[in-house]
């Protein structure tokens, strides 16, 4: 048996495909006389190329789009907010305040406390008669249910409500209805209200909409069922309506009119507030009417959700206007200045329950604000700003007229962009003035802050606001209240280029929490702050810089702590090494803080992979320049204080390497610094928890060892390696076939690894190869392709390692290491070692590919053998009875179609044509 | 002709009756049916009638029962003004504003009242009774904030007011102020027409008429 | 015409911060229509990076590659051609010709790109083409330090394949090009 001989500097020469010179390429950057044509054709915009740059594209649709938005608003002059935002509106309102589980009923009727079944007529007209006695609240003994039982209760009523109407008895519909709405009187559960409301007004939708579809039927259909006129969705005029169905239609307004009690006399008309199209062709008219009626409810909370629901009901009105909306806010600010006025003297608890009052009308005001704001300036109708007392006009608002603070928040929620800029100073003032507790103070500064953002406003404005501001909040001493402002003024700051201001905000928000220290909701609004400034800056020596950053910062903890830190790791990350010892300092205990954050119990958290990645990536990314032993110190220390993470060792190894890549390059003196970082990779290796990242740690490192000219140290590395290998057991663990897959490439990178280290006599020059055979036999996870793979490679290795010379060698001018055709080409005993060796693979081989079972992967395995055999050996007798055994079984495994069996067929072909000639030759 | 009228005292009826005689043999047959009488609508004046309001105020002073000592010395003062001529068709309007009250409002209402009066011999005989309550406010509403009248007419208990020889169909509208007080709970039923100590009260007449 | 990008070997962050700036500057999106990748990126930023250039995106598993999901060897057809990819450091020796030709033979590929060495070369044998498009970072290899940051943009147009070496040397980027045809279809795809 012998190995086909290589030269492969004239093999590469004969295959090298030639290269010249190019020109142009697909790449060249465009002359610039082309550029500037691209430009005006932007501009034109009358074609574009799909392949230049996609911005201008992206922004050319954005333009359209906003267009169209416009485009609508100006064609349809009433915009609906549409169901959808009144539903999840409900929904919200019904999470938002789900605290109290029981609810008294003494006052309310007892609709709730009867189960549907046992009602009788006689006993609900008696229990009617009673809810009509206001004073029966008095001294009955308090009836308590639970929310749910409630509830389900108002479910059972409309379901009640349903059935009668099914049956024709609308009466009774009626009834059930006004009992329904007669439960919205009592607010003495505070917290139940909104529930209470949402699941009301649901009854009261749909008694609405079943009215209405009656009454239009009868408009559209004769008693026999003719179809008397088809009424449009939109715009019809009560003209258009039979008598008849304005008969019954008056009917249901009469019937409503007698309801006794205000409140549900409104509700239920609100409800079928749409039925007066019927009667009237203006029937905002009515709502103007009904807005003035509410005026009569003196309970606050009931007032503010009559109004909701009136917002809610004048929306199913074809024309819109927002006269009766102004009269709302008006309204509710008068409520409230009495409301604040009249508690604010008065003790603690009463002053408790005034707040849990504002906030439970919190969002009727943010709902109906929405509302005014959306359709005055969408419709462009009226002078909101006047009407509501607060504007010179449409546009200019005056500053000192004072409002109700929680008022004013939302109208400042939604009031335009392009106002608020405008009128950043009058809406200060506004806030300036407006200082009661339905809304804290601060909350309206921050709010302006936040609206301000959302423009470029012109510098004077923003310079008198930032500067008022500034001063209004240096007289806070709650660090809360001084960062939610300062949160929402960063970013005009930063933008605006106060660099003075952001020196006394940052001193400001230092001397508050020296005093207090910082609380965790507090941490948000500081982690808030600070991640803007490290958005503005992206620059750390900048940021560091800072007066008082690097202080406060340590002040912070927890996740807020982390957050930040992780932004700080982030930007230094981002922009290639870091270079500036003193921010490498800085980022060390950054990434210590970091670090000592970590839950190392829960490290499939995001969070925690995030924060493991950048300290990671932050080792990695230092650089001390020619300063390796530094370096080198560095990763020292890294692997101290960042013990926990396990993707650090591996980063630190590889960098480690690196730098000893870097001296050798560097030249001079490198030989005992490469020896101690190959060290370091030896002691941090073992480190590493997974076994297959340990074995390709050390063939990195080996390969390290090698280019150092370290061959002791490399083949100390390669032992380690094989017991890495040994040691593997890839039957455990859920990532099996991954890391089956990628051992067995490494043990194929193992094998031409091996052709550079020099075979160490003692042990035997195949002493690593034959010991990767020994593993094949005591690793039961190896399938027999896996064998046949590495078998092969060990084949491919021996007829590599058996040439006159080598492919590759480890050597460069500095570090000479003797490869194994230097040492030992043309012994004898090496080159039988080899061929002894290959012998013994070559019949593991066959053996492994007979036992194969599959037919399929056989003929493959086969085939990856004849390949090996004929491109390693010469056609000799030894091995062409393996080769025709193998070239046979392929053959009958697999389809002559085959195309790797028709290839290989033609390449062994050409094998023994060669070894024809040589017969030839030899004759 | 009179409207058809079901009153307490007084009703104003129209009844057709048809008897058929059937000789000796047989007992007549008869049935008798009402008919409802509206005025024509081609006779009726257009409407709107010409707004007759009457502006009221009521306070301590104008009350001839005795209040809650605190309401007596603390004083209050509702005004307001209310339609005194309304078609049939129509609402009550009006408007009515709280300006001043010592003690918190519960509640304000306004009934509407029937007023029937038979002559018996020389004498008249008149008898008042309360045909719907509406409500106008409820609870201690806000000072100086003007509050809508706006009452539909019950269809079936109305009818346009009669001035005949021997009897007469008057309707008067009461504004009810109830104040908040312990004593009332005491009382739990009351007639609303009695005076009480927490309750302050102005009627003025009304006068329906029948429009296009 | 389809322009296809062959990168591999850039050792990000191990052994190199990033790509060259002046690389950087020629890969804009827009223009490659496929990347493939030998592998050993070795980062997700540097998959992201490459994304960003282009969607079509084919990668090979290197053995430093983090990503678990890249398989170890893929095939994919781009116009007339069919590619085979492959990161190399599991070829036996490395960068051998014969070798890679078995593994050519075994894949049915009519180019096939792999890396692992960081030197640039482009053979034709009987089987086919091989290109190795080098390191795109200029990383050290197994066998050397001494290492030209390279990658490959083929430009395929029917049974014509123009191969742009871009390489960075001495802070210049010099372009070659190489010029193969799909000779007469080869009898093992006749029988498709």
């Amino acid at each position: 048996m012998e190995f086909r001989p290589r030269n492969y500097a004239a093999e590469e020469e004969i295959y090298l495909l030639p290269r010249v010179p190019a020109g142009a390429h697909p790449l060249s950057a465009p002359s610039p006389s082309l550029y500037q044509v691209e430009v005006v054709n932007h501009e034109k915009n009358d074609f574009y190329d799909p392949l230049r740059c996609s911005d201008a594209i992206v922004m050319v649709s954005n333009d359209n789009l906003q267009e169209e938005d416009n485009g609508s608003a100006v064609n349809k002059p009433t915009v609906e907010l549409p169901t959808k935002e009144w539903s999840s509106f409900k929904k919200f309102l019904m999470q938002r305040f789900s605290g109290s589980k029981m609810v008294s009923i003494s006052t309310m009727s007892d609709v709730i406390m009867k189960t549907g079944k046992v009602h009788e007529k006689s006993s609900m007209t008696m229990h009617l008669e009673e809810l009509d006695d206001p004073q029966k609240f008095a001294e009955d003994g308090i009836k308590v249910i639970s929310q749910q039982e409630y509830v389900s209760r108002l479910h059972e009523l409309k379901d009640e409500i349903t059935r009668a109407w099914q049956a024709d008895d609308r009466v009774t519909s009626l009834k059930l209805s006004v009992k329904v709405a007669k439960l919205l009187m009592d607010t003495s559960v505070l917290e139940f209200y909104p529930t209470l409301f949402v699941l009301a007004t649901d009854v009261m939708d749909m008694v609405g909409d079943m009215v209405w579809e009656r009454i239009k039927q009868k408009a559209e259909f004769s008693e026999g069922g003719n179809v008397i006129s088809s009424l449009p969705a939109e715009n019809f005029k009560a003209e258009d309506i039979s008598v008849d169905a304005k008969e019954t239609c008056s009917n249901w307004f009469f019937k409503i009119g007698s309801i006794r009690e205000l409140l549900p006399r409104i509700y239920l008309e609100l409800a079928i507030l749409p039925c007066w199209r019927f009667l009237h062709d203006r029937p905002m008219d009515i709502v103007q009417r009904l807005v003035m009626m509410t005026r009569g409810i003196a309970d606050p909370l009931a007032f503010a959700y009559c109004h909701l629901y009136m917002a809610h009901c004048a929306q199913k009105l074809p024309q819109h206007d927002i006269g009766y909306l102004v009269i709302c806010i008006n309204d509710l600010k008068i409520l409230l200045t009495r409301f604040l006025s009249a508690k604010e003297a008065t003790d603690e608890k009463i002053s408790e329950k005034s707040r849990l009052l504002i906030s439970l009308m919190e969002p009727t005001i943010d709902y109906i604000t929405r509302c005014l704001i959306k359709y005055s300036y969408q419709t462009r109708a009226g002078n909101v700003l006047v009407e509501l007392g607060m504007g010179m006009n449409q546009s200019e608002l005056c500053g000192k007229v004072p409002c109700i603070s929680i008022i004013l928040h939302y109208l400042l929620k939604e009031l335009p962009t392009e106002l608020v800029s405008s009128n950043a100073v009058e809406i200060l003032q506004l806030i300036e003035c407006s200082k009661d507790y339905s809304f804290d103070q601060c909350l309206n500064y921050r709010l302006l802050g936040f609206r301000l953002s959302e423009k470029r406003s012109e510098p004077v404005i923003i310079n008198a606001v930032v500067d008022k501001v500034i001063k209004v909040i240096s007289e806070y001493n709650s660090l809360d209240e001084y960062l939610k402002v300062v949160d929402a003024y960063v970013d005009i700051i930063l933008q605006n280029q106060m660099g003075n201001n952001l020196n006394i905000i940052l001193d400001g928000i230092k001397k508050r929490a020296c005093n207090e220290g910082i609380a965790e909701t507090e941490l948000t609004f500081l982690q808030s702050i600070f991640l803007k400034l490290l958005a503005q800056f992206n620059n750390l020596e900048d940021i560091f810089s800072l007066s008082h950053f690097v202080e406060i910062l340590d002040m912070m903890h927890g996740s807020s702590r982390s957050a930040v830190n992780m932004h700080i790791l982030n930007i230094a990350t981002r922009k290639g090494c870091i270079r500036d010892p003193t921010i490498i300092q800085l980022l060390f205990e950054v990434s210590q803080s970091l670090h000592d954050g970590i839950d190392y119990s829960n490290m499939r958290n995001d969070d925690n992979q995030q924060a493991t990645r950048l300290i990671s990536r932050f080792a990695n990314m230092v650089d001390h320049g020619s300063e390796v032993e530094r370096h080198l110190a560095f990763l020292v220390e890294c692997r101290g204080a960042f013990g926990g993470i396990n993707e650090l060792k591996e980063t630190l190894v590889h960098s480690s390497n690196f730098l000893a890549v870097k001296a050798m390059k560097d030249g001079q003196n490198h030989i005992s610094f490469v020896k101690s970082c190959i060290a370091f990779g030896e002691v941090t290796i073992p480190s590493v928890p997974s076994w297959v990242n340990q074995l390709n740690l050390y063939l990195e490192t080996a390969e390290v060892a090698l280019l150092g000219g370290l061959v002791s140290h490399s083949d100390g590395l390669l032992d380690s390696a094989i017991i890495c290998l040994q040691t593997l057991n890839l039957l455990d663990g859920s990532r099996v076939s991954n890391d089956v897959d990628r051992t067995l490439s490494l043990i194929r990178k193992l094998c031409s690894l091996l052709v550079l280290v020099p075979g160490n006599p003692g042990q035997g020059v195949t002493y690593i190869p034959r010991s990767v055979l020994a593993l094949l036999d005591s690793h039961s996870w190896m399938s027999s392709r896996m064998r046949t793979n590495v078998l092969s490679a060990i084949v491919n290795l021996a007829a590599t390692v058996s040439q006159f010379k080598l492919p590759y060698h480890a050597n460069h001018e500095k570090t000479q290491i003797r490869g194994n055709d230097h040492l030992f080409f043309g012994d004898p005993t090496y080159l039988q070692e080899l061929l002894s060796l290959s012998a013994f693979v070559l019949q593991n081989l066959v053996n492994n590919i007979m036992q194969e079972p599959s037919q399929v992967v056989r003929g493959t395995m086969a085939l990856e053998a004849c390949n090996c055999i004929a491109s390693s050996f010469n056609p000799s007798h030894e091995v062409l009875p393996i080769l025709s055994k193998l070239m046979e079984t392929a053959k009958l495994c697999l389809s002559s179609n085959d195309n790797y069996l028709q290839s290989t067929t033609k390449f062994v072909d050409k094998f023994l044509h060669a070894k024809a000639l040589e017969g030839v030759q030899r004759c | 002709m009179y409207e058809t009228f079901h009153g307490a005292n007084i009703s104003i009826q129209y009844l057709v009756t048809v008897e058929i005689l059937r000789g000796y043999l047989h007992k007549s047959l008869s049935a008798t049916m009402e008919c409802i009488i509206e005025s024509e609508k081609a006779n009726l004046p257009d409407q709107p009638l010409s707004p007759e309001m009457v502006i009221f105020y009521i306070t301590q002073d104008t009350q001839r029962h005795s209040l809650l000592p605190e309401l007596k010395s603390g004083g209050f003062r509702v005004s307001g003004k209310i339609c005194t001529q309304c078609s049939l068709s129509d609402p009550i309007n009006g408007e009515l504003t709280v300006e001043a009250s010592a003690v918190p409002l519960r509640s304000i209402d306004i009934h509407l009242l029937r007023v029937e009066s038979i002559l018996v011999g020389e004498r008249v005989i008149t008898e008042t009774s309360l045909i719907q309550t509406t409500q106008i406010a409820d609870g201690d509403v806000c000072h100086n904030m003007t509050l809508p009248i706006y009452i539909l007419l019950p269809r079936l208990l109305t009818c346009p007011t009669i001035y005949a020889g021997p009897f007469s169909i008057e309707f008067k509208v009461s504004i009810v102020i109830t104040f908040q007080s312990e004593l009332s709970k005491s009382h739990p039923k009351s007639d609303p027409k009695t005076p009480r100590l927490w309750l302050a009260m102005e009627s003025v007449p009304l006068e329906l008429v029948r429009t296009k | 015409m389809v322009l296809v990008l062959a990168i591999g070997d850039l050792h990000i962050p191990h052994r190199a911060p990033d790509l060259p700036p002046k690389f950087k500057s020629m890969l804009v999106p827009g223009k490659i229509q496929h990347i493939i990748c030998t592998g050993n990126l070795c980062i997700k930023e540097v998959h992201d990076y490459l994304k960003s250039l282009c969607p079509s995106l084919h990668i090979t598993r290197g053995e430093y590659d983090e990503d678990a999901r890249y398989p170890e060897i893929k095939t994919l057809t781009i116009g007339q051609f069919k590619l085979g990819l492959c990161h190399g450091h599991q070829v036996v020796p490395w960068g051998d010709l014969d070798s890679l030709a078995m593994l050519q033979r075994q894949l049915d590929v009519d180019i096939l790109v792999s890396g692992h060495t960081h030197q640039f070369k482009a053979y034709k044998h009987e089987g086919g083409v091989v290109i190795n498009p080098g390191s795109a970072t200029g990383a050290y290899s197994s066998i050397t330090y001494d290492v030209n940051p390279s990658f490959v943009l083929m430009d395929i147009d029917g049974l014509r394949v123009v191969v742009y070496v871009y390489e960075l040397i001495d802070g210049e980027v010099k372009v070659d090009k190489i010029d193969f045809k799909k000779t007469a279809t080869p009898a093992t795809h006749s029988t498709h």
